[in-house]
């Protein structure tokens, strides 16, 4: 059935290493895991990771792939790697040679993304796999220790998961401890003595990794909950880069397999499907932000300007944000036709906000750039213990108001992981909301 | 150089993941259908008739933005021209709410599950696990029946019990010995007789059995301030009752009565659908269940239970008496049961309700733990037990706590 055997790909992965080397490219080897269909159904589901802890949510997510496949919705990915080194890629055993040169080229991409920009300095890809083994193989003890069992393990986790974003999202930052805020705070007090802030304060100052801080001060978590909370921190970790970088870490793959592909002199019944495949990869999508699309054609704007050298450069310093910020300029978005909208509950209609036009883009830019990422993700932080040991948060409010239903639960999520009582500060139509 | 690698594995690896979540997908059915009961579609169907409930999925919660002005969305407008202010396309709107956020299933959207089951199943997911644990045991009980049975033979009995096979055979045995002794010739004219010993008897013992028929009065007051809604009401309630009722006894019957001043034995459609106007007598219909209990239905061989639904109003002066027949009542059902019915009582079924807002029911109707009004609903206060209950039923939130009343599940007492 298929065209292809493995020495093909071993053939045609040879010349892709060569050319990758030859733009200077610097990415971890690669490891590719020949799959078939049903375990692509499973990897996906496990955002990619040969192992991954247990928990119903990924069986709904396997469910709902499954589901959209079958109905056509949605094709399975011929993509899909992970950031470790070796970095670990699937190949398809269902696909075709021309669809596996492209992920292979592509995947050269993502690694060398992985391994050179800075987002990524902290997540560690030699020992990743096996912290995610572990914490797998310590989730499955819990839930097979009589005296804990899977509903109170499921109790934590679904709680943990409502607040998995809420971590720190600049990752390279290294946050001071509270004794180091401490000291801080004493030396300004000894250089100027009218500053008097409250010591016994806890946290001295806003604290955004709610995850860690619950596992930390939570009087009431037993070892083995703290551990859970940890371990949904340190998964979050991990994928927090990419979500900061979607756009640039997918432009930058679909720049690097077009470059790798252009050079590699396919015969044309590989070459002629290869850039109908690629096309369609790059399409635009209708009413929405399509990140391989955006992220190539900014990526292919700077290089024919600024050359591939320089585009290297923003590869490595660069997250979507600054990205975004940096090389979005009017013309760019006159091509690519963006407008903002949103509902407006008056009409119950999504209406068209702003164009880009002269007065417009900004706006539309500024919109767009308020989505990216964890941006679209409502931020909250530990304000302080207050008496009683209850729990103050805040919502940051940038003038969206968050969806009350919604946050109730996630409210409800985190007195869960407190254990005692929690308040949850917000603005509803500019009026104070407490929860 | 990269490394390829053919995976041979067959383990998988979501498979105890999915099963977890089928089986949270089934709890939510069961959830799910305590809103569907209530509902129109499949209330008075009867047998296989399948019935769609739609279940939502799972939601994992996130902190998100809720839909307003203020949280704008961007997409490409492809080749369209746009201006500001126009309006664009539901779906594709909708479809684009993911934008920008970390993974698929971070969505906000519902998702639905169409199930599909038939009305017994229905009643399997309803009442076979859910809430009810001391059901069986406590409130749910059969009237029993005794009946006798042969078991064994025994030397002394009455004449009408004599087992000939046993006789004979102990008759046979004893003349086999006396030939073999010698004592008795066969050959000769001499009969072999009866003996008093010979003689065995069919031994009986008494067997209890349980009856498993049960004839279930629904009573109502149709009088004029009975709305289509309290009807609708009672309705619901009802149905989910009979559901129960059916599921758990092999033969059921059904009486509907409905009063105004006077009782009247009708069919199900006339019950729920004729309404008349007229004052309300409740004793009436009281009467009547006696009536038919004494004719057909001898309280020791059917089970017996007694649900009023009515608006709570009654001639004051017939009060007196409708107590004592809803004693006699009590004496001789399973279970009886008073209900109220009245949008007023909407909220007041929670557990401390506020006697001060609005909507409190007047003094003319039964009120709701205001134990001193002169009202039907007070005054049944005193036979209140086990087996004879008051409920109260503002809206469609309440049947089920209303049915968890009555058969003792968690969320009662």
């Amino acid at each position: 059935m298929s065209d292809w055997t493995v020495e093909n790909l071993e053939f045609w992965d040879q010349k892709i290493c060569e050319i990758g080397a030859k733009f200077g490219l610097d990415w971890h080897p690669i490891d590719y895991e020949i799959i078939d269909y049903q375990e692509m159904l499973g990897t996906m589901a496990y955002i990619g990771l040969p192992t991954h802890y247990r928990h119903w949510s990924f069986g709904k997510e396997y469910e709902r792939t499954h589901l959209l496949y079958n109905m056509g919705q949605t094709g399975l990915p011929y993509e899909m790697i992970i950031n470790s080194n070796p970095s670990i890629a699937y190949l398809m055993r269902e696909n075709q040679l021309y669809i596996h040169i492209l992920t292979m080229a592509h995947c050269v991409g993502h690694s060398d993304f992985f391994k050179n920009n800075r987002m990524f300095e902290d997540t560690n890809p030699n020992n990743i796999i096996n912290s995610f083994k572990s914490a797998a193989k310590y989730i499955k003890t819990l839930i097979e220790d009589p005296s804990i069992g899977i509903d109170e393990v499921e109790e934590i986790l679904d709680a943990a998961h409502s607040i998995k974003y809420q971590v720190p999202r600049y990752p390279g930052i290294k946050y001071k401890s509270h004794q180091e805020l401490l000291l801080l705070e004493r030396i300004r007090m000894n250089q100027k003595p009218v500053y008097q802030p409250n010591l016994e304060r806890v946290p001295l100052r806003p604290e955004f990794n709610i995850l860690h801080f619950i596992a930390e001060h939570s009087k009431k978590l037993k070892e083995w909950q703290r551990n859970l909370i940890l371990i949904v921190e340190e998964s979050s970790k991990y994928f927090i880069p990419q979500a900061l970088t979607k756009i640039m870490n997918e432009g930058w793959a679909c720049t690097i397999h077009q470059k790798i592909v252009n050079e590699l002199e396919l015969p044309d019944k590989l070459h002629i499907p290869f850039i109908k495949l690629h096309n369609q990869v790059i399409r635009p999508h209708l009413g929405r932000v399509n990140p391989y699309h955006l992220g190539f054609k900014l990526f292919e704007k700077i290089i024919k300007e600024k050359g591939f050298e320089e585009a290297k450069l923003i590869r490595e310093t660069h997250n979507d944000i600054t990205f975004l910020r940096f090389y979005l300029d009017q013309e760019f978005m006159q091509d690519m036709n963006y407008f903002s909208y949103s509902f407006k509950p008056k009409s119950k209609h999504h209406t068209v906000d702003d164009i880009t036009n002269d007065e417009g883009w900004e706006n539309v830019r500024r919109e767009l750039i308020r989505n990216v990422g964890l941006n679209g993700v409502p931020t909250i932080y530990v304000n302080e213990i207050e008496k009683n040991n209850t729990l103050c948060l805040t919502h940051e409010h940038d003038g969206r108001d968050l969806d009350l239903a919604y946050a109730k639960k996630v409210y409800e999520y985190i007195k869960v992981l407190w254990k005692d009582e929690v308040r949850l500060l917000t603005f509803i139509e500019n009026e104070v909301w407490e929860f | 150089m990269s490394v390829f690698r053919k995976h041979e594995s067959i383990v998988d690896r979501a498979s105890s993941d999915r099963m977890r979540h089928k089986r949270k997908i089934e709890k939510a059915i069961k959830e799910s259908i305590k809103d569907v009961v209530a509902e129109e579609s499949i209330i008075g169907q009867n047998g296989k008739k399948k019935i769609r409930i739609p279940v939502r999925g799972l939601k994992e919660y996130r902190l998100i933005y809720g839909k307003n002005e203020k949280n704008k969305s961007v997409g490409a407008g492809g080749d369209h021209t746009l201006k500001k202010g126009q309006k664009i396309g539901k779906q594709r709107a909708e479809q684009a709410q993911g934008q920008g956020k970390g993974g698929g299933s971070d969505q906000k959207g519902d998702e639905y599950y169409d199930v599909e089951v038939t009305l017994e199943e229905l009643a399997e997911y309803l009442f076979n696990d859910l809430e009810l644990p001391d059901l069986e045991k406590k409130k749910f009980r059969f009237i029993s029946e005794e009946t006798i049975k042969r078991k064994g033979y025994r030397f002394k009995g009455i004449r009408p019990r004599l087992s000939k096979k046993e006789t004979i055979k102990r008759k046979v045995r004893r003349k086999k010995k006396a030939i073999k002794a010698g004592t008795y010739d066969p050959e000769g004219e001499e009969r072999f007789p009866f003996h008093q010993d010979d003689l065995k008897y069919h031994h009986i013992k008494p067997k209890i059995k349980d009856n498993s028929a049960a004839v279930i009065f629904f009573l109502m007051d149709v009088s004029g301030s009975m709305s289509q809604e309290r009807k609708y009401l009672a309705r619901s309630f009802f149905f989910l009752l009979y559901q129960f009722l059916n599921h758990k006894y092999e033969k059921t019957e059904v009486v509907f009565v409905s009063h105004t001043t006077f009782a009247k034995r009708v069919s199900e459609k006339d019950f729920f659908q004729v309404g008349t106007s007229g004052g309300t007598i409740v004793s009436s219909c009281l009467e009547m269940e006696l009536e038919a209990v004494e004719k057909e239905f001898h309280p020791n061989s059917w089970n017996i239970y007694t649900f009023y639904c009515g608006d709570g109003e009654n001639w004051s002066s017939d009060n007196e008496k409708s107590i004592n027949l809803f004693k006699e009542i009590k004496q001789i059902s399973q279970l009886t049961a008073y209900c109220e019915i009245n949008e007023d009582y909407r909220g007041l079924t929670d557990p401390e309700p506020d006697k001060t807002a609005h909507g409190y029911p007047w003094d003319s109707f039964s009120a709701w733990k205001n134990e001193d009004k002169n009202n039907l609903w007070s005054k049944l206060t005193p036979i209140c037990d086990n087996m004879f209950k008051k409920i109260m039923i503002g809206g469609q939130d309440d049947i089920w706590v209303a049915f968890n009343t009555l058969f003792g599940g968690k969320n009662s007492e």
